[in-house]
């Protein structure tokens, strides 16, 4: 489906309000929306919401062959798709333009800022090894995927436990997760993504936008840092031109924005463990609450199975409806079963060809084999077909 | 006239073949079509059997290669089943990826292959840990007619239970792998399962192993797969609702359906050995 | 690839003594979670959870198009990995069972497309789809013959049931069986098994299942009346 377009007066409507420093939501220029991260109960299973905007990341491993030219590494792999769950406009299976940036900004932010240690995945050197892999799904699309997508997938790698591995000779036992405590990955540290969008030359400039900031900006740069200050990477796009001090005011903004987010994640991870350790519930099923008037519980419920251990019983109290052509349908099979007891006896007609069943249509008659009596069966058949036809019209 | 008739309505032209409890190729509703069963006829495959269901034919092949297993099984072969609706079978089918159907059949191969344990995938271990047999299973349906299911089923069943492997044996020291065309054993197959598919026609009426004709003009189906007296799957993916009686119904047929063919799939290869 | 839960040990035990069981879990569901589609529900049935969204009746491709009822369109999204032939067959069950429940000859030549991404699958997770697809539709106000309702069962090797299993009761379990109900005379849409079974483990489970079936009808008029209440 397309996109629907921005009207002119919505877009000089948001303009203007940008140029008297006020946005739609009510924010102050360099204000994040609320931030909310959730944990699934599977390890490495991380939901987050950026006001609307929603992401989903999963961290998944399994045992393979290291790369050839990196043979005491694992292998970390980070795949980004923009399916129409989150938005009309993207299509499944391909990859828009706005797609392939989108995971190109998130590999850089995750592999190539060597936050995962990953030779701690390396199991036997140049033999096997941990791939380790994110999935990052996304929900809902109302502006600035890119932030909250960097969120998820940090928390999920920072969530993920594996199983241990132990290796005795050349053999390699993986443990279940009963036999042994699973083992975190060894994050060094958290590289978040920050953007920043331009307005009006580089005159205006906002942080978190909404999908109809968006639409309306010039540019857009990508600041990736950590808490320690440290850039990961740096991506200006859009036609304008921005001054020094612009880019480092941004980057300053980044580091208070991603002090304060890793502090977030940190919190939530922290709350996660709790709930695990002491056995509460958790996961994404108990962050529905029954209050609104959107969401519903339903508590557990015993069903009332007393009914089939008598099958006369059950047949009676079947909910099936007497629908009388329903009961005229198995009539007439049940009809055609009893009329035709054919336990047809199989005919070898050559070495390692049998034959079971006759009637209907088979064009295959020129096995040579086939004895005469049987094709001059087959040809009344198909002799009473053309009668049958003749009157069916 | 017939032929128009059939054109312009043809839900109306198998009605009037239904009032009179027939379908238009001259079989009762729970009829099935002539099954030819032709074992071992591909000399180059390991094991092979070419299955025709009227006019739906659909050839099978099983290819074994050597392979490292997985990690985490080490003594489990892999079975790879694979169906192809090409482009020759019929005019709905294009060339290229494989549709959606394929897809599905071959998912369905591969489901029933697990559920039915009918090869047990430590069988195809040769060396545990370092190597195992893999079974390429290719069915290629030559003529679509509908049911492919289960010419398909009855195709594989009847390949694999053809299917002889040469001995292999592996040097310690230099690791090469040998093997001896002279000495075969056949894979053992443990049992023999039979699926009978179903359409559900205007909503009420069940036909047994549909033409393609009648597949266009289905509202629902329903597959029963029987091992003996077991069942190892009933797949009905939507459609139109049945009642338990009709499932029930199904069910029966099914068994009957498996112990015809079971016993054709025994008398052919009784008259390969023979 | 593969993602993991821990189990803790005395949950287990404690499952354990509670013996065979005939407990649908608990559900919740919200409807309209997400803002950029036509209906969207995030339902969850016990720690199984899903997220489905719906758009249409919309405008259709043309090469999609039919012209006498609308396309119904299914796109199922696993969370690990890229769909595989399997999610492929899912699709397709769930299609077919849409297709069936809704009223597409109202809308010629459009398209009701839905999209379901599995969040969390610890069990059941075929009728968690489905049940999420369903109250999806609902919440997008699709017209609909019947509503649909699908139960997992569970059969153990000593033939004795698990209704709405988790992931290790499927493991464990000798089969598996999933059924879809309709709302007006419970009769059989769908019906999806995995193992194998008798002819008479079937019909227990049938009956199970469609005992089950009805608490989830009930569940879903309760979260669309709430909803509903607040618009009036």
């Amino acid at each position: 489906m397309r996109e629907t377009p921005l009207s002119n007066c919505e877009r000089e409507f948001i303009l203007k309000n940008i140029s008297q420093q006020r946005r739609l939501d009510g924010r102050n220029a360099y204000d994040y929306r609320d931030l909310r991260i959730a944990f699934g109960v599977s390890l490495g299973c991380c939901h987050v919401e950026l006001g609307k905007t929603r992401v989903l990341a999963q961290v998944s491993c399994e045992v393979g062959e290291p790369k050839q030219t990196r043979p005491h590494d694992g292998v970390l792999y980070v795949n980004v798709e923009l399916s129409p769950m989150a938005c009309p406009s993207f299509e499944q299976g391909r990859q828009s333009e706005e797609g392939i940036e989108l995971s190109r900004l998130m590999e850089r932010c995750l592999k190539e800022s060597r936050c995962l240690d990953m030779e701690s995945l390396c199991i036997v050197s140049g033999e096997k090894a941990w791939h380790v892999r994110v999935d990052i799904h996304v929900l809902n699309h109302e502006g600035n995927i890119l932030d909250c997508a960097s969120i998820a997938a940090i928390s999920a790698l920072a969530h993920f436990r594996r199983p241990d591995v132990s290796v005795n000779g050349e053999e390699i036992t993986i443990h279940t997760l009963e036999e042994r405590n699973p083992v975190p990955l060894s994050l060094h540290h958290m590289p978040l993504l920050v953007s920043f969008t331009f307005f009006s030359q580089g005159k205006y400039m906002l942080v978190d936008p909404s999908s109809k900031e968006e639409k309306v900006m010039e540019g857009k740069m990508v600041v990736g840092m950590n808490k320690h200050r440290e850039l990961c990477t740096l991506q200006v796009t859009g036609q304008m031109l921005l001054l020094k001090d612009q880019v480092l005011r941004c980057s300053s903004i980044a580091l208070t924005k991603v002090t304060k987010i890793t502090e977030l994640i940190h919190q939530a991870l922290d709350n996660d463990k709790q709930a695990r350790s002491k056995g509460e519930k958790h996961g994404f099923a108990v962050l529905v609450s029954g209050d609104k008037v959107t969401a519903n519980r339903l508590p557990k419920i015993e069903v009332n199975v007393e009914k089939f251990e008598d099958s006369d019983e059950m047949d009676e109290g079947q909910s099936c409806s007497d629908d009388a052509d329903a009961q005229n349908g198995i009539e007439e099979l049940e009809m055609q079963t009893e009329a035709a007891p054919r336990e047809s006896a199989v005919e070898i007609l050559t070495k390692g060809v049998g034959v079971i069943g006759e009637g209907g249509a088979s064009t295959w008659l020129d096995i040579p084999q086939e004895n005469t009596k049987q094709q001059a069966a087959k040809k009344r058949r198909y002799k009473s077909v053309a009668m049958e036809e003749g009157i069916g019209s | 006239m017939a032929e128009q008739f059939k054109m312009a309505q043809p839900k109306e032209y198998f009605k009037k073949f239904l009032e009179n409890d027939i379908r238009p190729d001259n079989r009762e509703l729970g009829e099935f079509r002539p099954t030819v069963l032709n074992i071992g006829c591909v000399s180059t495959a390991e094991g092979s059997a070419l299955v025709k269901l009227g006019n739906t034919t659909v050839m099978c092949g099983v290819k074994a290669e050597v392979a490292q297993p997985d990690a985490d099984k080490p003594k489990d072969g892999f079975l790879v089943p694979n169906v192809e609706l090409s482009a020759l079978c019929s005019p709905s089918f294009r060339p290229g990826p494989p549709g959606e159907q394929a897809q599905v059949l071959s998912q369905n191969m591969a489901d029933l292959l697990q559920t039915s344990k009918c090869i047990n995938l430590e069988d195809l271990c040769i060396c545990p840990g370092k190597l195992v047999w893999v079974l390429h299973i290719d069915l290629v349906c030559l003529d679509y007619d509908g049911n492919v299911m289960d010419a398909c089923t009855l195709a594989l069943i009847s390949a694999l239970k053809n299917t002889s492997l040469p001995a292999v044996t592996v040097d310690e020291d230099t690791g090469d792998i040998k093997t001896d065309p002279t000495s075969l054993s056949n894979l053992p197959v443990s049992c023999c399962p039979v699926s009978t598919s179903f359409i559900i026609f205007d909503h009420n009426v069940l036909l047994v192993d549909p033409t393609n004709e009648e597949e266009r003009l289905a509202t629902g189906a329903v597959t029963v797969v029987v091992e003996g007296e077991n069942l190892v799957s009933i797949y009905k993916p939507g459609g139109s609702a049945l009642t338990d009686d009709q499932i029930e119904t199904c069910i029966d047929r099914a068994v009957e359906r498996s112990r015809e063919a079971s016993k054709l799939i025994k008398e052919t290869l009784y008259s390969i050995d023979r | 690839m593969a993602s993991f839960t821990v189990v803790k040990k005395e949950d287990l035990d404690a499952e354990l003594e509670k013996g065979p069981k005939c407990v649908l879990r608990g559900q919740t569901s919200d409807l309209g979670c997400l803002t950029r589609q036509d209906g969207s529900v995030s339902l969850s049935q016990g720690d199984t959870t899903s997220i489905a969204v719906v758009y249409g009746p919309a405008e259709v491709r043309i090469n999609k198009e039919k012209i006498d009822r609308a396309t119904v369109e299914v796109i199922y999204r696993p969370k690990i990995g890229l769909p595989r032939p399997n999610h492929r067959k899912q699709e397709r069950i769930m299609r077919n069972t849409l297709e069936a429940a809704i009223a597409a000859n109202l809308h010629p030549r459009s398209s009701i497309s839905v999209v379901i991404q599995e969040t969390e699958d610890l069990g059941s997770n075929l009728s968690c789809s489905i049940n999420s697809a369903c109250l999806a539709l609902l919440d997008a106000a699709v017209s609909m013959n019947f509503m649909v309702a699908s139960v997992t069962v569970a059969i153990k090797e000593n033939s004795d049931m698990i209704l709405d299993p988790t992931k290790r009761d499927e493991t464990e379990a000798k089969s598996v069986l999933t059924y879809v109900f309709d709302s007006v005379n419970y009769q059989i849409l769908t019906i999806v098994s995995c193992g194998k079974f008798s002819r008479s483990e079937h019909k227990k489970g049938l009956t199970l299942a469609r005992e089950a079936a009805k608490s989830v009808f009930q569940f879903y008029r309760e979260s669309m009346s709430k909803k509903l209440l607040m618009s009036e």
